[in-house]
């Protein structure tokens, strides 16, 4: 509205000093009412739909926005990360609508699917109301050099430039966002902010693929670390093709699409079980993926988890069974160079708590099971049971190792008396990795435990806390029930009624084959 | 293209190609091909796969079988492959290939893997008579949400509307629709309520329940043990949890189920 009136005016004056005035004038009057109803329906389906994130002004303040990392756009101050502009410039209508459309993967900003592309745009026009900003430029998209096309070959070319350009320093050598400076790193609003893990891309809240990431690469995250490489390019620092080389690098360092999550983690039977945390048998071991969310469920409640997810494989032998879980954790916590770090996440996120955790805190990972094999559909209650069903616990320490335990509700695992069923766990973190194996005996006598039965479902769950934010008393990340089969050994009527099948279908076949001829021949003698 | 069109024409090859098509139609046609052309539709399960050909099948038959004609020429290609000396390699390949199809679809049904339980949950279980709100005792039947009798209505939604985006939208959504960035972690998956299924079939004094006693609170049949959703009473008190009943009603456009429509149809029964 501020930008078209005066404009308008102009106009209407110019005209009116014109003789053909009263031809164009009243086109030119719905013309200026349309664009100012624009910015009004807009502001309707923003107070509907966007102010309790994005706040009542716009400021990114909404009453939701205190528990979310990263906080929702500022509109007034109109820093945008993603974009198709260059550094420092405003969105252009077409990146607006992108976001509105899809939403930022990685973040609480969702796609608007119930919003026709009209509504979008009237938002648009009132978001951009907000800020003084967009009367005075007009943003424009940055040309792109074109795509040479990827390959194992660009890609060792663009590890070359992520190391040139020292990317690592703040996304970790091999990707995971465990950079030397990653616990230092914070956006405009001095609000702490975590490095991208590269090996997840299908959270990169600019979506997945080398084209987006190079276009990432030219515009940067405005109001974060991440900077524009347009100025490097200017300077000859890095070229066209580099840039190109080092967004496929990095498009390689994770896989091409979401993965599938699967109930049921299945646990290989073979002779001989892999050994540490890094044995290379582990590769040949289907890994399945199990995404983690925040535990909301019961306080202290935590929004926004490190931990997103957790890879699970396993083999067992028969009377043995061994259990990796490899998950993307920034710290080894504790750290003392991450301390500043949970603080200044307690205070983002846990402002509202009673009691915050001052001290250094551990990384912990929970596998939750029933004491017993369920025999009908009741099972413990998900978060670590509760009075009437007790879970069964494997709590692995970043610094004790493993123990046993058992819960009746969130914040009550007790470990078991004595030695327990023989668990035994080690452990490596390694670039913003740990990589834990859990083996115990198939079998057990202890009170509480449970004993693994082969070829049963039996129920799993996890809860992975990340010291370094504070996650501790649960607070950390959780799933719902998976389940664990160990493959039984093969049955001899898995070989057997195969065989009866042919013989049947064969022998039937030659009967029916046997009975024409026959027919025939008689026919003709006949 | 004469020869192709005389095979088509010919029982025989017409019905295979029926039953070809038949299947690709059921296979692919009904859960990718509708949707794509926007009509709600989900994949056939093989079981009821294996039905609709059998019927296919059957109808087939049928129809070769009431012509004397079309049955010996529908027959002819079968009893040549049979008998035919000069088809005798074909017929060995038949013999061999056949057999070999049995056993490996046989393998496959007895090493089938072990799959999770079915769950057997129940989405709408019968609510109890009363419940124990922080200590009060609050008969459900007939209760009544006692905002919408206050006045203040507008402010009473803008409140349940903060109290829902602050508490609620990491699973139900910003959309109502039970797909929050935290949905996609979670078994069963949270309630749409802009879903005809959902609070529109209820009363809000059951809508009170689920949300004041959450997943721990559910009874066996609704899979208590699986439910992420929180035991809201130790977080938020009654008015709030009303506050939040009104406002995603209103925001889904959906209207609670009254007393007077659920007496007699006993409310919660369908499951």
């Amino acid at each position: 509205m501020g930008l078209q009136t005066p404009w308008l005016i102009a106009v209407l004056a110019a005209l009116l000093a014109s003789r053909r005035c009263w031809l164009v004038m009243p086109a030119l009057l719905v013309a200026g009412q349309a664009a100012a109803q624009d910015v009004e329906r807009g502001e309707a389906i923003y107070r509907t739909w966007c102010q309790d994130c994005h706040g009542e002004d716009g400021k990114g303040d909404g009453p939701a926005a205190d528990r979310m990392l990263p906080r929702p756009r500022d509109f007034v101050a109109a820093r945008y990360q993603i974009r198709t502009t260059a550094s420092g410039a405003l969105p252009t209508d077409d990146d607006l609508m992108r976001v509105m459309g899809e939403g930022l993967p990685g973040t609480a900003m969702p796609g608007w699917p119930n919003l026709s592309d009209d509504e979008k745009r009237d938002v648009i026009a009132y978001i951009k109301s907000l800020s003084p900003f967009f009367e005075r430029e007009t943003p424009e998209t940055l040309q792109r050099s074109v795509d040479p096309g990827g390959g194992p070959e660009a890609a060792t070319a663009g590890r070359e430039i992520f190391e040139r350009l020292e990317c690592d320093r703040c996304h970790g050598r091999l990707g995971r966002g465990d950079g030397s400076s990653a616990a230092s790193l914070e956006d405009w609003r001095d609000l702490p902010i975590r490095a991208t893990d590269l090996t997840e891309p299908w959270l990169f809240n600019g979506g997945m693929g080398a084209d987006a990431i190079h276009t990432r690469f030219l515009t940067g995250l405005d109001g974060t670390p991440m900077p524009s490489n347009q100025d490097a390019l200017e300077a000859g620092i890095v070229t066209e093709q580099d840039l190109w080389h080092l967004a496929h690098y990095v498009a390689s360092l994770g896989p091409e699409r979401e993965p599938d999550v699967e109930e049921v983690v299945r646990i290989e039977r073979r002779e001989t079980l892999p050994g540490g945390p890094d044995d290379e048998a582990w590769e040949s071991v289907r890994a399945f993926y199990v995404p983690l969310i925040g535990q909301i469920v019961e306080a202290p409640r935590q929004f926004s988890p490190t931990v997103d997810g957790v890879w699970a494989q396993g083999v067992h032998n028969g009377s043995e069974l061994a259990l990796r879980i490899v998950w993307d954790d920034p710290s080894n916590s504790p750290d003392p160079e991450w301390q500043e770090w949970q603080d200044r996440i307690a205070a983002t996120l846990y402002a509202d708590e009673v009691e915050i955790p001052t001290d250094p805190l551990p990384d912990l990972l929970f596998l939750q099971f029933p004491s017993e094999v369920p025999e009908g559909r009741e099972r413990p209650y998900f978060l670590m049971g509760d009075g009437r069903d007790p879970v069964y616990l494997w709590l692995w320490h970043s610094r004790r190792g493993a123990v046993e335990a058992r819960a009746a509700g969130l914040g009550a695992a007790e470990a078991l008396d004595s030695a327990g069923s023989g668990l035994a766990a080690s452990a490596k973190w390694e670039a913003g990795q740990w990589r834990v194996v859990f083996r115990r005996p198939l079998a057990t006598e202890e009170d509480g435990a449970l004993g693994f039965a082969e070829g049963v479902p039996i129920p799993v769950a996890f809860f992975a806390s990340d010291g370094s934010s504070g996650e501790t008393g649960g607070r950390g990340a959780i799933s719902s029930w998976y389940y664990v089969v160990l493959q039984p050994p093969t049955s001899r009527a898995a070989f057997v009624a195969p065989l009866i099948a042919m013989l049947v279908t064969g022998g039937l076949g030659m009967f029916a084959v046997r009975r024409a001829q026959r027919s025939v021949h008689s026919e003709g003698r006949g | 293209m004469s020869r192709f069109r005389s095979y088509l024409s010919h029982p025989f090859w017409g019905s295979l190609l029926v039953l070809v098509f038949s299947y690709l139609g059921l296979k692919f046609g009904i859960g990718y091909l509708l949707p794509a052309v926007g009509v709600h539709s989900a994949p056939v399960p093989s079981s009821v796969l294996l039905q609709y050909m059998l019927t296919v099948f059957v109808a087939i038959l049928l129809y070769v079988s009431t012509d004397e004609e079309r049955w010996r020429a529908f027959k002819q290609p079968i009893r040549d492959v049979m008998v035919d000396p000069a088809r005798r390699t074909m017929r060995a390949v038949l013999l061999v290939a056949f057999p070999v199809l049995a056993g490996f679809v046989t393998y496959g049904r007895v090493r089938a893997e072990v799959g999770a339980p079915p769950s057997l949950r129940s989405i709408h279980p019968a609510p109890p008579n009363d419940l124990t709100f922080r200590g009060e005792r609050i008969r459900l039947t007939s209760l009544q949400n006692p905002l919408r009798e206050s006045g203040l209505l507008e402010e009473r939604v803008r409140t349940g509307g903060r109290l829902y985006v602050q508490n609620c939208v990491p699973c139900h959504g910003d959309r109502l629709d039970g797909e929050g960035p935290a949905a996609h972690a979670l078994n069963p998956v949270p309630a749409d309520f802009t879903d005809n299924g959902s609070i529109s079939q209820l009363t809000e004094s059951y809508v009170f329940w689920r949300i004041a006693k959450g997943g721990p609170g559910l009874p066996v049949e609704g899979a208590p043990w699986n439910s992420a959703m929180p035991v809201w009473e130790d977080i938020l008190t009654a008015d709030e949890i009303w506050s939040v009943i009104l406002f995603i009603y209103e925001r889904s456009g959906s209207r609670p189920r009254t007393w007077e429509e659920a007496e007699g149809t006993g409310e919660g029964d369908e499951g």
